[in-house]
């Protein structure tokens, strides 16, 4: 089947009324979460996991988790620009020079341009992925268990050193996450590990009881702890369609925040978040005005916010063609696809056509939807901001615990909720970031699967790894990112001690 | 937080020794030809104990100053947290509906410390529209009443 019959059959699944439905219901959930703050796509995906369960086919519960994916990327720009508080990580450059904007009475025009370079963004990034995924799946069938450990390895090292946080705590967390994935019946050999004597444990623990204990509740209960009260800004919105002036000044902002974000999105660990940074970085240090930056330039509301949706569609390229999750969002999907019992990677395009294509097409057309949300609706989300937390926060509690209940009808389940809960919580408290965990917990057995499998294949010979060529180069990777970040680690250690008295609070441990 | 941290970092050094002497002795290594259901979790244990050596001597070289942190109310957490444990043995022995009733009310007085009017009418609607949402529309299976049985 080639790319334009592909996506001819795609469209003809994402336009029947049940999966136009479920691709609004996504984009008006994604939207709505990203606008609250406090609460990210992982999370609300994880929340409706349960959900996937009841929806009839795969491809129309994919189709919904997608577009509130997406549909945060919109919608997070909201409270940045407005109260200067990103309504998830990726809006955080947002908040610079939008919420200038909105205090200078321009907060319709940052919302507009928001808006619509996500939309021109999202939509570049989804021909991007209907041109690069089917090749690339093409390409990963001849992918063995040796390059599938060196892949997998790779991208959960990447998704560790990309995060931008303490590496250390990085790796614990990805550690803490395989033994996770260790827990139950091991595959090989049949023995029972980590379960001390708990049938309940016997199977493992479950991916949704995991995403949703950490992400969820563990998200409420910090949550909780804050005292911070913010106000929204109560200028009047003004026009939310640009202006020309507008128009010319952001374009190619938005064009070079397209092309950043889809190459970084497809690198695991890049993600939304790294290509709106590099994309603001980048608009600044190439802008005739740099000056302007941070006193509310148009650019560094549209660059930004083109990235992280051009992120936000291309990660999808790893997933539906390696069956490799880049990030916490796209592990909840890859979670969804198991659940309905498809496993992502390159044979998803041969066996599962309908949920390959019917996805794609279902981004075009969330795309065109979330824009028609966005701009004439920025008001009526505005009003969301309203709903106090007091509420919120105790109704996600009850429908993760009904959510998570249903999936097997036992309590067990809630319980292991509400122990990852507390994991979740302590993560938090101690500054680590959750997010290669459930990478890891995903991608967990694979890895373990082909490593054993690999040295099985040589006779015990670690070689294997590096003799064949497509595992070979990502091993190199592997150690160069090993040596390279040990050597930039020492390097700043030793600029610190012998020249510079940097400020204290901006260090970072490795 | 460096003395939170320096503690966590010794936690994680001991799990990983651990976690290689329970896949050594109980999970059994096997060999480099035939890996056992121990090899990788023994590398992972390793690797835990060397990152929290390592988590060690990082802290102890770093010399960092606190930045003035916001107020942070940790009693609500935490009772919170307690009151889903129950919810979790209420749900089984009280019934969905008597004990997701009971745990908004419990939360709104307890954690949000809101006034009896709200607490009650918050309380009423949110069991009434996950009851619909669950029971009626997606049709889960839920515990039955403890009065009804």
């Amino acid at each position: 089947m080639d790319i334009f019959s592909g996506l001819l059959d795609g469209f003809a699944i994402a336009l029947t009324a049940t999966n136009l439905l479920f691709c609004l219901l996504g984009a008006i959930i994604g939207t709505a979460i990203g606008v609250l703050p406090g609460l990210g796509p992982a999370a609300t995906i994880a929340l409706l996991l349960p959900i996937t369960y009841v929806i009839g086919t795969p491809v129309t519960a994919i189709i919904m988790m997608a577009g509130i994916f997406y549909g945060a990327m919109y919608g997070g720009s909201t409270t940045s620009i407005l109260l200067n508080l990103p309504g998830e990580a990726a809006s955080v450059v947002t908040c610079i020079d939008g919420y200038q904007m909105a205090k200078k009475g321009r907060a319709g025009a940052a919302l507009g341009i928001a808006a619509i370079g996500s939309f021109v963004a999202g939509t570049l990034a989804v021909v991007g992925l209907t041109m690069f995924a089917p090749p690339l799946a093409e390409f990963a069938l001849d992918f063995g268990p040796p390059e599938y450990f060196a892949l997998t390895t790779l991208g959960l090292l990447l998704a560790v050193t990309l995060s931008g946080g303490s590496i250390i705590k990085g790796l614990i967390i990805l550690l803490f996450g395989l033994i996770l994935a260790m827990v139950g019946l091991d595959p090989i050999s049949g023995k029972i590990r980590f379960t001390f004597g708990s049938i309940g444990l016997q199977g493992g623990f479950d991916f949704v009881t995991l995403a949703m204990g950490v992400f969820g509740l563990g998200e409420i209960l910090y949550n909780l702890e804050s005292t911070m009260k913010t106000e929204i800004v109560t200028t009047k919105l003004g026009k939310v369609f640009p202006t020309l002036g507008d128009w010319a000044d952001s374009r190619w902002a938005i064009c070079r925040g397209s092309v950043i974000g889809f190459f970084v999105g497809i690198i695991p660990g890049g993600g939304a978040v790294i290509s709106s940074l590099a994309s603001y970085a980048i608009e600044k240090k190439y802008s005739q005005h740099p000056e302007e930056f941070g006193q509310g330039a148009i650019q560094g509301v549209a660059g930004p916010e083109s990235a992280n949706n051009a992120a936000s569609s291309s990660s999808f390229i790893p997933l539906l063609t390696l069956g490799i999750p880049g990030n916490a969002a796209i592990a909840m999907i890859f979670a969804a696809l198991m659940i309905q019992g498809i496993t992502p990677g390159p044979f998803l395009v041969a066996e599962h056509p309908d949920v390959f294509w019917g996805v794609i097409a279902s981004m075009y057309v969330g795309n065109v939807m979330l824009l028609v949300l966005n701009l004439p609706l920025v008001g009526l989300w505005v009003q969301m901001l309203r709903v106090p937390y007091g509420i919120l926060a105790p109704v996600i509690v009850l429908f993760t615990t009904i959510g998570v209940y249903s999936t097997q009808n036992q309590v067990f389940d809630i319980y292991a909720m509400l122990f990852f809960a507390a994991v979740g919580y302590l993560m938090r408290k101690l500054d680590f970031d959750p997010a290669p965990l459930p990478l890891a917990f995903v991608l967990g057995p694979l890895v373990e699967r082909s490593l054993r499998q690999s040295l099985l294949l040589s006779g015990g010979d670690p070689a294997i790894f590096v003799s064949r060529p497509i595992s070979g180069i990502l091993m190199v990777i592997f150690v160069l990112l090993i040596v390279g970040q040990t050597i930039f680690f020492l390097r700043r250690k030793w600029k610190r001690r012998c020249c510079v008295p940097v400020p204290p609070e901006t260090e970072k441990s490795l | 937080m460096k003395l939170r941290e320096q503690l966590t970092a010794l936690l994680t050094s001991l799990a990983g020794v651990w976690i290689m002497s329970y896949a050594w002795i109980v999970l059994k290594l096997g060999s480099i030809h035939v890996p056992d259901a121990g090899f990788l979790p023994f590398l992972c244990g390793a690797a835990l104990a060397v990152l929290g050596v390592a988590w060690l001597l990082a802290l102890h070289w770093t010399k960092r100053k606190e930045a003035p942190a916001e107020k942070r109310l940790w009693h609500r957490p935490l009772s919170s947290l307690l009151l889903m444990i129950a919810y979790g043995w209420a749900m089984e022995t009280l019934g969905y509906i008597s004990s997701t009733l009971v745990f908004v009310i419990a939360w709104q007085q307890i954690v949000e410390k809101e006034k009896w009017a709200k607490t009650l009418s918050i309380a009423v609607l949110s069991t009434l529209a996950m009851y619909a949402l669950f029971v009626h529309l997606l049709k889960v299976p839920i515990p039955s009443e403890f009065f009804l049985r």
